[in-house]
């Protein structure tokens, strides 16, 4: 990559397990809050950012757009375009590169990118079936008419649709997430108590972490109450391995070995990134915190999404030869404990590495001590739009504090694929 | 009906030499188009101004349009509407009537205004006004005339009858057409609430009979006119209207609203129950009876200082909006425009600080908003977030503008750069060394072109500068609480404050829809400074035996819109203590604080705040009855004998005295400033002009004859100030006219 994209800083609204803390700020709401206080922490002239990019998966109806919403509420002036990206898990990173693209093809300068996600927001749908006869009731002239549409209706036309359940459904091969956890912890055979073990230190190093993370969030002042919520709430300080044993299986019953302890959570949050061209970052004044030095994105089956970063990786690896040995940090979004066992599987694995990754060695062993080190999804949750720019944030100030060079950061998404971010300090 | 004079007959008051008078260099004001359908359309279009107003040239200008229509019987109909961007017609040229030297001057020009809008009711076309912008007071009335009343939605549309407000009454028509239009308990509504309404509620009411886009005003007016003729005239019998404006009926509502009326306004605003007369009355007698009450009525009210002292404050009001901080020898055409301010800073997320905060976000500025933790920053903005819910319930606001208002304010509880602010306003608790360390920090965040404002309400503005290295960019911009109610905004000049600065200021306060006052840097400014000595009197005068009903209903009386002791617990013993002490460092007796305050702090009673003070707060609603344990908070029965009056005498005389030594020192520059800021800042009572113009009215002489006579009882702080003292001996006054 010829010019470098590079990333000022970022903030974000703490993660709000989906009905708590953050139960009624909508997505725009979300992605307001955490925009306006980037802009206010930097004090960078709103006018001069070229365009807003924002992911989101589930965007809300009455916002349509988000990222248009999220920048005109945040006070930046009406001539900066915006646009939202969708990548199901990884919106948040497509956000990022997608600033990275608009740079590269010399369409602006500075950019603010991130995700929203309010996972307690997602509506229920009417089926279809209503919608016919709501569609009619609405068209009707005479009394007659809409006397005999009401008459039509059935108790089933009124059975809501869950709409998260839906968008968490692969739509080509059927299966939801969890299941697709299933299918990865079946054929490679990882245990249960390999997974929650797994959770366990999710929230443990979540929990160490508090005040690190605390350096990454700005608080949420929800209207009329005179409270403020200033912390994740999900990472389970009195977490232990015979309460996640306690859990029954989700998506298998019977057999399987995925439970809600072993999985990430569902969750509310947005994070703000502001980014920019390396020389506006100088003629501006900005000591950045670190530059964006390759990505990539690759379709795998869908029926085991959760492989994804293993072909990211590689295809990242191809692009900028970067190996995982040049990592300092490594993150694996954990969507489930199986699936990023999974996925170190993988990446060691000679076979997998001649199978599917057409290549002589495999990638490598990941060492615990440089993954995930703050905690994942499984304690701090999954706002699906937002996660991606969360993990960019997260591992870019750990690096910082490390005084450490590069960081990698992988997620798995949803319809099979994976994405792969290289991350660099100054 | 009879046949209305032409325009001759009203034109020529008798041996008038008014430089307006037609022929004489008459300046335009309306414009005649008549389109391809014979509409004839009138546009209200003032030379050299951005107002319509209904002057005597604009009146016989109208006057002379009725007679072209007159004489053109082929035209279908007649419209009219205004050319400016703000304003269809803002009324009558107060100005003219104000300057009304002689009561047959003002009846003329009440008569001609009659007469004209009597022709356009009496034309055999219909006639349509179309209403964009500001359509008040005659500006509305001459709508009454019309046929049929159309208005854009917008928000400079507002709409109604505003004259009992200024201490008279709608006596171009609107006494007499309104009732006669929408019914008589709503016609009382708008007429003594002196009501002005936008385009919704104003249809709602049936002060016009649609709503249309401005852009198609006029194509609108001329299309019901070809459509509908002089059907236009025909009102659906309404049974209800009919009813209510039924002599017996009307007798009975007018018997049930005066009482509470007269309550309510003390018969202080004899406007108000003069209008209720005159409708009433004037409903059960023809349209030119009604009239001639109209007409009686304006011109007995135009006669008292009521009247005068409302109208001035007007117009000190219209001078606040066009004021410009600077000498009036300075010619501000040739400075450089200020930009308005569009992002700013509230250091402090209090009470103050959180008004302020709520106050200019809600007036189209981003704004920072810090404090030092984020349980602060939640309270202040729970606060904010309820002012803006308030609004939306009042109607003032939309949901969506409540939350774009809000979207504009960042709190923080970090350090943030500044560096991008117009204004950075400081709002923290009042304590000198930590408003200094924080001028210092702020200093080194700000701009280069930042003003650093302090909301202090006591502290010296100077001493705030002398701890920055830019002295010439800080100065006070002190707030009233509750910040959302109150106009006023004193502007406080530090020795070192750079004249731009101050003009900047001034702007900005103008900029959010307040009323600036320019104050020299001085303890407790103007407004603070001026009711200190009346409110540590009253305690005084408690102290000393007189009773709290009667204290407080002495000024109730008076025309205080609370008594001086309900205004101690509301404020808060403390914060009235504290303010005293402060200010007493250096006004001494007039300012010390009584002894009984302290006794009552000792024992928690801190007014409102605690529940407890002079009065017993938290009951139902906004009730609060004496405390019953207070009389034993006495020290003495000296003052117990005093009447209401003596009362009273003793706290206004000690208002007008501290206003005198204001002007005196020069913290003002007119005799108006101080009046403003007093009406404006706490609600003295607006119809006595403020304590100046009231002591003008006692005369200066009696005044301080009144004063030495107390000080000579050994009650040295009623000495009468040297400038007094002076104008006595002198015999002038405050005011020359």
């Amino acid at each position: 990559m010829n010019t470098r994209l590079v990333i000022i800083d970022g903030l974000r609204t703490p993660f709000a397990k989906m009905g708590t803390d953050l139960a009624r700020l909508a997505a725009d709401e979300l992605g307001r809050i955490a925009v306006s206080a980037l802009l206010a922490r930097t004090g960078l002239d709103p006018a001069l950012i070229d365009e807003v990019i924002f992911g989101c998966v589930g965007q809300p109806a009455e916002a349509a757009n988000v990222a248009r919403v999220i920048a005109l509420r945040s006070g930046i002036p009406q001539h900066v375009p915006a646009f939202t990206v969708h990548r199901n898990c990884a919106s948040g990173c497509e956000a990022v590169t997608q600033a990275y693209e608009k740079m590269a093809s010399g369409r602006g300068e500075i950019f603010i990118v991130g995700g929203t996600e309010s996972m307690t927001q997602v509506p229920l749908f009417y089926p279809q079936s209503a919608a016919v006869k709501f569609g009619k009731l609405a068209r009707a002239k005479s009394i007659g008419q809409r006397l005999s549409t009401l008459l039509s209706f059935r108790p089933a036309d009124f059975k809501p649709r869950i709409g998260l359940q839906l968008g968490l459904t692969d739509p080509v091969c059927g299966l939801n997430m969890g299941e697709t956890a299933e299918v990865l912890a079946r054929e490679l055979g990882i245990p249960r108590e390999k997974q929650d073990a797994f959770a366990l230190e999710s929230h443990t190093r979540a929990v160490a972490a508090r005040d690190k993370l605390a350096e990454e969030i700005a608080p949420v002042y929800p209207p009329l109450v005179k409270s403020v919520v200033t912390r994740d709430n999900g990472p389970r300080d009195n977490q232990n391995l015979d309460a996640l044993a306690k859990l029954k299986p989700v998506f298998d019953r019977k057999h399987g070995t995925v439970t809600a302890g072993n999985s990430s959570q569902i969750t509310d949050g947005a994070v703000a990134l502001l980014v920019m061209t390396e020389e506006k970052a100088t003629q501006l004044g900005f000591s950045p915190l670190g530059f964006l030095s390759g990505f990539a994105y690759v379709g795998c089956d869908p029926q085991r999404m959760g492989l994804g970063p293993v072909f990211a990786i590689a295809e990242a690896e191809r692009r900028t030869g970067l190996t995982l040995e040049h990592a300092d940090l490594i993150e694996i979004n954990e969507a489930f404990a199986a699936q990023v066992l999974a996925c170190l599987r993988c990446l060691k694995s000679d076979e997998f590495a001649r199978t599917y990754l057409r290549r002589e060695r495999p990638l490598g062993k990941v060492s615990k001590d440089i993954l995930n080190v703050n905690g994942g999804a499984i304690a701090l949750g999954h706002p699906v739009g937002a996660t991606g720019a969360r993990l960019i944030l997260t591992s870019l100030k750990e690096l910082a504090r490390r005084k450490a060079k590069r960081a990698l950061v992988s997620l798995c998404v949803g319809g099979g694929q994976g994405a792969a971010i290289w991350l660099e300090r100054p | 009906m009879t046949t209305p004079p032409p325009a001759s007959a009203a034109a020529s008051p008798p041996g008038a030499t008014d430089p307006t008078l037609p022929g004489q260099s008459p300046a335009t004001t309306i414009r005649r188009h008549v389109t391809d359908d014979q509409i004839c359309v009138l546009t209200f279009d003032r030379a050299d101004s951005t107002a319509n107003v209904f002057d005597r040239a604009a009146l016989m200008d109208l006057n002379e349009q009725i007679d072209f229509v007159q004489c053109h019987p082929e035209l279908r109909g007649l419209v009219l509407v205004s050319a400016k961007k703000s304003i269809f017609i803002a009324g009558a040229d107060l100005t003219q009537l104000a300057r009304a030297k002689s009561p047959e001057e003002l009846r003329e020009m009440i008569e001609l205004g009659q007469v004209v809008f009597s022709r356009i009711a009496a034309l055999n076309i219909p006639t349509v006004a179309a209403i964009h912008g500001a359509c008040v007071g005659g500006g509305y009335e001459v709508c009454l005339a019309c046929d049929y009343r159309l208005a854009s939605p917008e928000k400079a549309t507002k709409i109604g009858l505003p004259e009992t407000q200024l201490g008279i009454l709608p006596a171009w028509g609107g006494c007499t057409r309104l009732p006669r239009l929408i019914g008589f308990p709503k016609a009382l509504d708008i007429i003594l609430g002196g009501k002005t309404l936008a385009a919704k509620p104003a249809l709602k009411a049936g002060l016009i009979d649609e709503i249309v886009p401005r852009e198609y005003l006029t194509d609108r007016a001329c299309r019901v006119i070809l459509e509908r003729g002089l059907n236009l005239r025909r009102r659906p019998h309404q049974l209800l209207k009919s009813l209510l404006n039924w002599t017996p009926v009307v007798r009975l509502i007018a018997g049930k609203v005066a009482g509470p009326l007269n309550a309510k306004t003390r018969g202080h605003y004899p406007a108000i129950p003069k209008a209720l007369e005159v409708i009433s009355r004037g409903l059960g007698s023809s349209l030119e009876a009604s009239l001639a009450l109209e007409q009686d009525a304006i011109l007995e009210l135009g006669r008292t200082d009521v009247c005068r002292n409302l109208i001035r404050i007007f117009f000190l009001q219209e001078r606040a909006k066009k004021l410009t901080g600077l000498p009036s020898s300075e010619n501000v055409a040739s400075l450089p425009r200020i930009e308005p301010v569009r992002r700013m800073a509230v250091i402090g997320a209090g009470v103050m600080g959180a008004g302020i905060a709520q106050w200019t976000s809600s007036r189209d500025i981003s704004v920072i908003l810090r404090d030092i933790n984020d349980e602060a920053i939640a309270k202040g903005m729970a606060g904010i977030a309820r002012l803006y819910e308030q609004g939306v319930k009042r109607h003032a606001l939309t949901k969506l503008e409540a939350r774009a208002g809000l979207d504009r304010i960042s709190p923080s509880a970090l350090e943030v750069p500044l560096g991008h602010t117009e204004l950075v306003i400081e709002a923290a608790v009042e304590k000198m060394d930590l408003k200094q360390q924080l001028f210092a920090r702020l200093d080194r965040l700000i701009g280069p072109e930042t003003i650093l404002a302090s909301n202090t309400s006591a502290l010296s503005i100077s001493e705030l500068a002398a701890s920055t290295r830019h002295p010439e960019r800080v100065v006070g911009i002190h707030f009233f609480n509750p910040v959302h109610r109150m106009q006023l905004v004193e502007v406080v000049v530090g020795r070192q404050t750079h004249p731009g600065v101050v003009r900047r200021a001034v702007k900005f306060v103008q900029q959010i829809g307040k009323l600036p006052v320019v104050v020299k840097d001085s303890p407790g400014f103007l407004v603070n400074r001026i009711l200190m000595p009346y409110l540590v009197e009253a305690g005084y005068l408690f102290e000393q035996g007189a009773r709290v009903e009667d204290i407080d209903e002495s000024m109730l009386e008076f025309g205080m819109p609370m008594g001086p002791l309900r205004l101690i617990d509301e404020v808060g013993l403390d914060v009235a203590n504290h303010v005293a002490a402060d200010l007493a460092d250096k006004f001494r007796e007039r300012m010390q604080s009584p002894q009984v305050l302290s006794a009552m702090l000792k024992e928690g009673l801190l007014g409102r705040k605690s529940g407890k003070g002079f009065y017993v707060h938290g009951g139902k609603g906004d009730y609060a009855p004496v405390n019953p344990e207070i009389d034993r908070y006495h020290d003495g029965t000296r003052l117990a004998k005093l009447v209401r009056e003596d009362l009273r005498n003793r706290m206004v005389l000690l208002m007008i005295n501290e206003s005198a030594r204001c002007l005196e020192e020069g913290l003002v520059a007119e005799p108006a400033d101080v009046d403003f800021g007093m009406i404006m800042g706490t609600g003295f009572a607006p119809f006595r002009g403020g304590p100046l113009r009231f002591a003008d009215q006692l005369g200066i002489g009696h005044v301080v004859d009144e004063m030495m006579r107390l000080a000579g009882e050994g009650e040295l702080r009623y000495t009468a100030c040297n400038l007094l003292q002076t104008m006595a001996a002198a015999g002038t006054k405050f005011y020359q006219s």
